[in-house]
Formats: structure tokens, C-alpha cells, sequence
């Protein structure tokens, strides 16, 4: 892994500045009543009325390109990028630091989008339909790899940084190591870079990234130990760190009802203990549930200290999951799910 | 009655003819053999058929709820990107099978069940959604191609079976039939042929005899004449 070297700010931090703001942009998000009267409503009412929103800028931009679901989809999608680069701008130093370091996973989800796009040979303009610029790597950067001729060129742009080591993994016809490996790396640097704040809330904001990081260590046991994987082949899909790293990864390969069973206990039990059980059919279920878990947990610790990094995590996750929740609605309501299952998969305060 | 048009009413075609009329008898006993044990063999591979067709429906039906979920869950753009690591497509072998003469295709799919970390997408950062719509559509690809393996073989065994019971109903009311009366036909012109030569015969015959006796008649005039010019 490479070494993460973690910039110097003066201290002490200034919070008041950007907590101002997103308790400022706060206002702007989608009120949770309103969730319920959408579950009421069809695709055109849901986007007339997110035209009444912050999201009628993008609504209209894409509405040549888009209808429905698609253009919901696409419209909040694009708007949570905006709103991210937004909170960029209007930090600086160690605030600042830490959001980008947050939001590159939209970097590590564009790359492996353009990756997989030129894996497929599918065109640039069809792989831009599919990025989120919502990290550091702005669209025109992510334009111009997209329009690269082959994924080794996408990799040799990456020369000299960060992502170059786990690009590296490419063997010429595999892109899951890769994938594996950006992934890893995200959580990695993630973990340094909040682990090195002295600042009021650092503490906590390392504890929510290492319980993010055990959440989705414990999805990918879940997913592979109910397909019976081998442990070997678990272990590889493990991101290193994390509280409960050691833990989680002996229980790798074990047989699911065991497993499940060794899970009674932990602090995310009682969040799946109705649904997982040894004869369930998918653990969707199960994930959807510790998803939740988790943005309650940012939830809870986004009032621990005001003035802080923890409120703008909080704005970060929240703003996330009202468009997770936006379509779900919509995708939900596309394909004729009933209301109980869409409102099961939302996540609402 | 329907004699064969341009039959000659010979000995040698009746003889051909028996001998043809044997070998359709034949061919109509194994033909309806065939059609018999076709139909035994149709009424189980229909039942193969329906059910599935009906495992077939239950499959699209789960992998359609199974991607509206990941594309609720994770979003079409997660879900189109996702896509496009697929590692392997699908293909598929094309052989054939012998049932009761009838070609019938034996298709057997490769690469369509895949373990997750085989399918060409990172694991950590896709979900269980997902995993569960490609495994969803995995299946419904494997009904789709044991389906297209028992429909193709059903096609097949009604045309064989449409064709075998022509066949055997042309045999047994048109060929043999025929055959049979051109049969009669021939032994009746054959008889008449016979009466009509024993009637020339004996015309002949009664010629030959009324020309002797005439001969004879001439002879013993003649005789009496010499003898009554010797006399005098």
C-alpha cells in the first residue's frame, strides 16, 4: 500500500465556516414527510415536484436526453455531484482535506467505470452517461480518459499517483483484483488521513470509517460465505483495517448458519437479526438493513460536536441517501413494486 | 375402384405389383409403429415442455423483480457500469440427438453460471442486489436454453409425427388400396385374356375340324365317282 502523506494544517482547524454552510444546505434537502406523500405519487408528479426543488436545474438540463425514472435518476445523480464539488469549494485545510479524501470514492467509482467501459468497448459517450464526477477528478479529466484507446492507457494516465499501485493489478483480462484493489486503497487512505486530524471529532469520524469498513467486510462475508466460498478466496475480498478486521476475517468460509450465529452479540445485530436467518433466500435484505445501520450511525454522530468535521459527514451521508431514497421511490414505483417493499429498502430519519 | 393409370395388364407387373404390395404392408405396419411410439415420446417430452414454460415464466418473472430491486438499491447507472466488466459471455454447443429417426438438438450451455468473484466485478464495491439480479438472470438464461432444447425437439416431433401419419394414412387408404385394385384389375384382364384365347382356340379348333370333314367328305365322293366309272 502506498504511504499516504497527510498535509500539515495550522491549528487549531476552523469548523464555523463550512458547518455554517451545510447547516445552510441542510435546509435545501428533502423533508422527511415529503417521502411518504411521493410514495403517493407517479413518476411525472415525483419530477414536477423535485422541479420545486434544488433539483430543477438538473431536471431541466437533462430532460432532453432523459424521461422518467431515467431522468430522476440521472438528475439526482448529477446534482449530488454538483452539491459534493460545492462543499469542496467552500472548505479549505483540513475540512476540506477530509471531504475530498470522503468523496473520492466517486474517483474510485468513475475509474472503475471507465475501466469497465473500455473492458466492454463501449464508446465515451456512452461510458460519460455512467460517471458521477462528484470527487476530485472533474469531468474533463474523466472526458479525457474515457476517450483513451484502451484500458492500459487509461492505467498509464495514472502514473506517478496513488491509484497507480492497484491499477497495477490489471493482468490484461481480469478487472475484479483491480476494482478490489481501488476499493482497498480508498479505505486505506481513509482510514490514515482521519486517523492524522488532532482535530475535535477526528475520534469519532475514525470510528464511523472503521465501522464503514467492517459494514462492508461483513456484506462481502455475507454475499460469499452464503455462496460457500472458499475462506482463502473471502479473505482476498476483506478490506484490510477496520475495529473488527481480525474477527470478521475467521469468519471467512465458514459454513452460513454458523456464521450467522457468530454474528449474535455484535452492535449490528439487533439491525438484521429479524431477517438474517439460515434459510434466507437473498441477503439484499440483509445489506439494505446494515446500509441503514450505518447512515444512522453518521446520523448519530453528526450532533456529538457542532463544530466539527462530524455535521458535514452527516450532510455528506444524508444528502446520499435522499437520493438513494429519491430512486428507490421512482425505480420502485417503475417496476410496479409494492409500497411495503420500496419503503423496506428507504432509508429515513 | 381406382386402378394405377398406365398399369399394363400383364403378367410381369402382376407379379410386380404383388411383390410391391407386400413391401407397402410392410412399411405401413412399421410406419404406424413409428407414429405410435412418436406419440408416446411427443406426450413426454410435452410434458417436459409445460413445465418448463412454467419454470421458464417464474424465472423472468424473479430476475425482472430481482434487477428492479438492485436498480432501486444500486441505481441503473450502478447497474449499467456493473454490466460492462462482464468477464465471459455466455456461449453455447449445438449437437443432436436421434429419437425414433427424428433429428432433435441437444444444446449444452457454457459459462452461464458463474460464481460471484468470476463474473468480472469487484466484490467490494458492488452489492448483494447485484449478485442477486445476475444470479437471477443466469438462471433464466440456463431455463431459456434447456427450454429451446425441449421446445426445438416438441417442433420436431409434431412435423415427424404430421408427416409419419400422412404417411401411414396414404398407405393405408390411397397406396395399398390402389395396389389391391390394380391387382384385381390385372387378374381380371388376365382372365379374360385367358377366356378369349380359349374361345379363339376353340374356334380354331372347330375350323380345323369342319375343313377335315369337308376334306374327308370330297375324299369318299371322289372314291364313289372312281368307283362307279369302273363299274360301268
Amino acid at each position: 500500500m502506498p504511504v499516504l502523506r497527510l498535509p500539515k494544517f495550522g491549528k487549531p482547524v476552523k469548523y464555523a465556516y463550512i458547518t455554517g454552510r451545510v447547516r445552510a444546505m441542510k435546509t435545501k434537502l428533502i423533508p422527511n414527510e415529503m417521502y411518504a406523500r411521493m410514495l403517493n405519487m407517479d413518476i411525472p408528479e415525483i419530477a414536477r415536484y423535485l422541479e420545486e426543488t434544488q433539483y430543477k436545474e438538473e431536471i431541466d438540463a437533462l430532460a432532453k436526453d432523459y424521461s422518467g425514472a431515467e431522468l430522476i435518476e440521472h438528475a439526482t445523480f448529477a446534482n449530488l455531484a454538483k452539491t459534493y464539488r460545492k462543499l469542496l469549494e467552500v472548505s479549505i485545510d483540513e475540512p476540506q482535506f477530509l471531504i475530498l479524501e470522503y468523496l473520492r470514492r466517486w474517483d474510485i467509482w468513475n475509474i472503475k467505470t471507465i475501466l469497465r467501459g473500455k473492458f466492454y468497448g463501449a464508446s465515451d459517450s456512452e461510458i460519460m452517461k455512467y460517471i458521477v464526477p462528484a470527487g476530485e477528478l472533474d469531468m474533463e479529466f474523466l472526458e479525457g480518459l474515457a476517450k483513451k484507446d484502451s484500458i492500459n492507457d487509461v492505467i498509464a494516465a495514472f502514473e506517478g499517483t496513488d491509484f497507480a499501485e492497484a491499477l497495477s493489478k490489471y493482468d490484461g483480462k481480469f478487472l475484479a483484483s483491480v476494482e478490489n484493489a481501488l476499493d482497498k486503497l480508498y479505505y486505506f487512505r481513509m482510514e490514515r488521513a482521519v486517523g492524522g486530524t488532532l482535530s475535535v471529532g477526528g475520534g469519532l469520524l475514525l470510528k464511523y470509517v472503521r465501522r464503514e469498513i467492517d459494514i462492508r467486510n461483513l456484506i462481502t462475508l455475507f454475499r460469499m460465505n452464503k455462496a460457500g466460498i472458499e475462506a482463502s478466496i473471502v479473505q482476498e475480498n476483506l478490506i484490510p483495517g477496520g475495529k473488527l478486521g481480525e474477527e470478521l476475517s475467521r469468519m471467512a468460509g465458514q459454513p452460513y448458519a454458523d456464521f450467522v450465529r457468530g454474528l449474535e452479540g455484535y452492535p449490528f445485530w439487533s439491525a438484521i437479526s429479524d431477517v438474517a436467518t439460515a434459510d434466507l433466500d437473498g441477503v439484499s435484505r440483509i445489506e439494505a438493513r446494515l446500509k441503514a445501520y450505518l447512515i444512522r450511525y453518521a446520523w448519530s454522530l453528526s450532533n456529538y460536536h457542532p463544530l466539527s468535521i462530524l455535521p458535514v459527514l452527516g450532510y455528506i451521508v444524508t444528502k446520499e441517501t435522499e437520493v438513494a431514497n429519491i430512486r428507490k421511490i421512482v425505480r420502485g414505483k417503475e417496476a410496479g413494486l409494492p409500497n411495503e417493499l420500496i419503503e423496506e429498502q428507504m432509508v429515513v430519519a | 375402384m381406382a386402378v394405377i393409370r398406365g398399369t399394363k395388364p400383364t403378367r410381369a407387373v402382376l407379379i410386380a405389383l404383388r411383390r410391391r404390395i407386400k413391401v407397402a404392408q410392410t412399411g405401413h405396419e412399421l410406419l404406424k409403429m413409428k407414429r405410435d411410439g412418436l406419440m408416446i415420446e411427443f406426450f413426454e417430452v410435452l410434458n417436459r415442455a409445460k413445465t418448463i414454460r412454467q419454470e421458464l415464466v417464474n424465472e423472468y418473472i424473479r430476475a425482472e423483480q430481482r434487477l428492479s430491486l438492485a436498480k432501486a438499491a444500486d441505481g441503473t447507472i450502478a447497474i449499467k457500469s456493473v454490466a460492462f466488466a462482464l468477464q465471459k459471455e455466455p456461449a453455447v454447443d449445438l449437437q443432436s440427438r436421434n429419437i425414433m429417426g427424428v433429428v432433435v438438438p441437444k444444446i449444452t450451455a457454457e459459462a452461464v453460471h458463474k460464481k460471484m468473484y468470476e463474473r468480472g466485478y469487484g466484490i467490494i464495491g458492488t452489492s448483494a442486489a447485484i449478485d442477486e439480479a445476475a444470479d437471477a438472470y443466469e438462471s433464466l438464461v440456463d431455463k431459456i436454453i434447456t427450454a429451446a432444447e425441449v421446445e426445438t425437439s416438441l417442433m420436431k416431433l409434431v412435423d415427424d409425427i404430421e408427416k409419419t401419419k400422412r404417411r401411414v394414412n396414404a398407405l393405408e387408404f390411397k397406396v395399398i388400396p390402389d395396389i389391391k385394385d390394380t391387382i384385381r384389375f390385372i387378374g381380371f384382364a388376365l382372365e379374360e385374356m385367358d377366356r378369349d384365347n380359349i374361345v379363339r382356340l376353340k374356334k380354331l379348333k372347330a375350323k380345323a375340324q369342319k375343313r377335315a370333314k369337308a376334306e374327308e367328305a370330297e375324299k369318299a365322293a371322289k372314291a364313289a365317282a372312281e368307283a362307279a366309272a369302273s363299274a360301268t
